[in-house]
């Protein structure tokens, strides 16, 4: 888990779950490693919790970002 | 026929082995978008709340019953649905400082001086550092660690 936690980087800008070098939504290559709390969008349309926090994208979110 | 259902989400509490919390929220993703049966718009994994997932569904209970039968790593559906209020807190996670003044009695879980305890020198909540000095030290070295590398032992006052 840390091993996979560690290879797992997120977004500063938009939170989203990057694999690879840089965020697919936002181009940018500013990402952290150190994060904590997840979020998984399935719906965005129909889920509250992703209006509660502005998610108009499906994916995979973290809660906070160091 | 209107249905109001998407407005009337529900949220469940999902048992998980331990540490397996991140995995049973993507096994949940991928069952979902295969079949049509079962709806679940969002998965939550607070970090304070280990061994559970919250999940977002417009679904009854057996739904979600259902679905902890196909996911590994998800132990049991927790009796009863809460609603987005009662969880929206985790949303939004509070800084690993609060609750850390000047004078606090911490003891370090983690880094080369694990297991010492210190007290909190001076706490920086925009970075998320406190710095402290060892109790034990002949001479007062000050050190700055991160917020969630300490666990509180005694506070100086009460809040």
């Amino acid at each position: 888990m840390a091993a996979r936690r560690k290879a797992t980087r997120v977004c500063r800008e938009c939170h989203r779950v990057v694999e690879g070098e840089s965020c697919v939504v936002c181009s940018t290559a500013n990402l952290s490693e150190d994060w904590a709390g997840y979020l998984v969008i399935i719906d965005p349309e129909h889920s509250e919790i992703a209006k509660k926090m502005n998610i108009t994208m499906a994916g995979k979110y973290a809660l906070k970002v160091r | 026929m209107m249905i109001m259902a998407e407005y009337t989400n529900r949220v469940y509490a999902i048992k998980t082995t331990a540490k397996q919390e991140r995995t049973v929220a993507d096994n949940i993703e991928k069952v979902v978008s295969e079949q049509k049966d079962i709806r679940v718009v969002a998965v939550i994994v607070p970090e304070e709340l280990k061994g559970y997932v919250l999940v977002e569904s417009p679904d009854s209970i057996a739904r979600i019953e259902q679905l902890v039968e196909q996911i590994p790593h998800a132990r049991a559906v927790v009796r009863g649905e809460t609603t987005l209020a009662e969880v929206e807190h985790f949303l939004v996670p509070k800084p690993v400082v609060s609750g850390i003044v000047e004078g606090t009695i911490v003891e370090l879980v983690a880094g080369p001086f694990k297991g010492e305890k210190a007290v909190v020198k001076r706490v920086d909540p925009g970075k998320e550092e406190i710095t402290v000095e060892l109790y034990e030290s002949m001479v007062p070295i000050p050190i700055t660690v991160r917020g969630d590398s300490v666990r509180v032992i005694d506070r100086s006052e009460d809040r």
